[in-house]
């Protein structure tokens, strides 16, 4: 989506936006039957190969396979599946640099509230809650937000299926 | 398209120093087209559509606020919405579709206002004249004489009660905005002698709000703010009560945040029963794996293994089908582990691979969310218990 700017940019016109909300575009298509279907399936390929123990391993599993499912065309879903190295990476950027920040002199950097209107906050709450949306504009956040709670609906409705299942299969034969 | 568009469209170019005639015809294919509308309209929601049409923009409509006023004040009379909606909405596709009218480039003010919408819009009765000036004029002091002339027109002729009130509050508009209009006049000029190079969204500036360029690309930003929120109160249960962003936003975070914590919760609950579907499953995959060059060796284990498992599970005499079903359960059965490789190696699917299996466990799965029929299945492997699922399937 172009963004909006005051100079005269080009931008797609009205029946683009409108097919946008159309099925296999946008957030709506999280809702069908097979999108269940084919989640449910890859998430048990992926729950095979979970490692063993580790917090949240099938947590990221569960995820990543979510965002496999977007076929790519959602930020969040990118930032996810990019997520793993440069998770490394912050982590280890985070570790250099607590050591060499310098103690004298940066003592007020965080002082000075630049923006406090409620909104603003707000929205950036929200942007740290989507994956890979802190700093996107206002709508494309908004966009960006529908369709990951779109699909996160789907992945509890999947999730809850097969935990359902599982748990029924383990119960039987015991 | 309807065929009377590129008629009157000619007929406007090639007859646009010549008012008199043109506006004969015009009126005529106006008719005309009117007439083929009647047939069409039938299915639409004149009233919302529009409104919807009010926060989006319109190619090659712009420059005029007083026509823009008047096409939103017909659409906000509900009398007569039918016809010029539908016109409307032609007119919109058909603007998309073209970038360059030529009617933009020889009237850079009203442009590429294609006639119907015009006339639609400016009162039928005072179709002729006013409109030809309308198009003719470019610049300001044009602006007071488009005004009376509606008014007289307006007056004179008024064939339909409901549009000659719609006139009347038209023309009221036109006054007040022709101030504003020759504020915004120059960036509209610009924006008009770009418009046949590009399309531009080009927004229709309301009655009572300021035409500059700076707060027209805030108020499409705003709107565009506005209809995601719109979408968003859709999703969100319980977010219909509060109003106002922040309110909103509030709903919208905790949303999240609980479906957020709820995938969490459900993935440690699907953790602990899974150490026990990785041991049968390991144990299954190394004795898939440890072959060097699977092809000799794999049918047979699967083969085996999963004669004993469907003859158990189904007892419903399958013994002749499970040789056909072979070659399908040995496909399923290698497929799953090279795509998982993939998979999880470079987060790139296997396309082809994946298809099959995405078909094969999406009939799987289809079978499974009708009948709910699960349980007897796990306790041998998962998957067995979904090839069994499939052997099944393929009865």
């Amino acid at each position: 989506m172009a963004e909006s700017s005051n100079s005269r940019k080009r931008r797609k016109i009205d029946p683009d936006s409108q097919t946008r909300i159309q099925p296999e575009t946008g957030p709506t298509r999280w809702r069908t039957q097979a999108e269940q279907q084919i989640y449910s399936s890859k998430l048990i390929d992926a729950l095979r190969h979970v490692r063993r123990g580790g917090h949240g391993g099938v947590r990221d599993a569960a995820d990543r396979v979510l965002a496999a499912s977007a076929r790519g065309r959602t930020r969040w879903s990118r930032a996810i599946l990019t997520n793993r190295l440069s998770l490394r990476l912050a982590q280890i950027n985070r570790k250099h640099k607590k050591a060499a920040r310098p103690s004298a002199g940066k003592s007020r950097p965080r002082k000075p509230a630049k923006k406090l209107p409620p909104v603003e906050s707000k929205v950036k709450v929200l942007s740290r809650l989507v994956p890979g949306c802190r700093k996107v504009s206002l709508p494309n956040l908004l966009e960006e937000t529908t369709d990951y709670i779109a699909a996160l609906e789907m992945q509890v409705k999947a999730m809850t299926f097969l935990t359902g299942l599982l748990n029924a299969g383990a119960a039987a034969p015991a | 398209m309807n065929s009377g568009l590129p008629e009157m469209l000619h007929c406007l170019n090639s007859t646009s120093e010549n008012c008199e005639m043109s506006v004969l015809e015009r009126q005529r294919s106006r008719l005309k087209w009117q007439q083929q509308q009647q047939e069409h309209l039938s299915h639409h929601h004149p009233i919302p559509y529009f409104n919807g049409n009010d926060h989006l923009s319109f190619s090659g409509f712009h420059g005029d606020q007083a026509l823009s006023d008047l096409v939103l004040n017909g659409g906000a009379m509900k009398p007569d919405p039918d016809v010029e909606h539908d016109d409307f909405r032609r007119f919109m596709n058909y603007g998309s579709g073209t970038t360059d009218f030529q009617m933009s480039s020889a009237l850079p003010r009203t442009v590429s206002c294609p006639p119907y919408v015009a006339a639609a819009a400016s009162v039928d009765s005072a179709a002729g004249k006013e409109s030809c000036k309308k198009r003719k004029a470019d610049r300001s002091p044009k602006i007071a004489a488009e005004e009376k002339k509606m008014k007289g027109c307006a007056e004179e002729e008024s064939k339909i009660t409901e549009q000659n009130s719609n006139s009347k509050s038209t023309t009221t508009t036109i006054s007040t905005s022709a101030n504003k209009n020759s504020k915004g006049a120059s960036a509209n000029a610009k924006k008009a002698s770009d418009a046949p190079k590009t399309d531009y969204i080009h927004v229709r500036a309301r009655r009572g709000q300021a035409t500059d360029s700076h707060s027209l690309a805030e108020r499409v930003r705003r709107e565009k703010i506005s209809e995601r929120m719109k979408y968003l109160q859709d999703l969100v249960p319980g977010c219909n009560k509060v109003t106002g962003k922040a309110g909103m936003l509030d709903e919208i975070i905790n949303y999240v945040q609980s479906l957020q914590r709820q995938v969490e919760f459900l993935s440690m609950k699907l953790a602990a029963i899974n150490p026990r579907l990785d041991f049968d499953i390991e144990n299954y995959i190394l004795k898939e794996m440890f072959p060097a060059c699977p092809p000799p060796m794999e049918p047979d284990h699967p083969h085996l293994q999963f004669n004993t498992s469907v003859e158990e599970v189904s007892g419903s005499g399958l013994e002749m089908v499970v040789d056909p079903m072979d070659a399908t359960l040995r496909r399923t059965i290698s497929a799953p582990i090279t795509v998982q490789q993939s998979f999880l190696d470079s987060s790139n699917l296997n396309q082809i691979q994946q298809v099959t299996w995405e078909d094969e466990l999406r009939n799987l799965y289809s079978m499974e969310y009708q009948q709910g029929r699960s349980t007897p299945f796990i306790s041998q492997q998962i998957t067995g218990f979904l090839e069994a699922n499939h052997v099944k399937l393929e009865m």
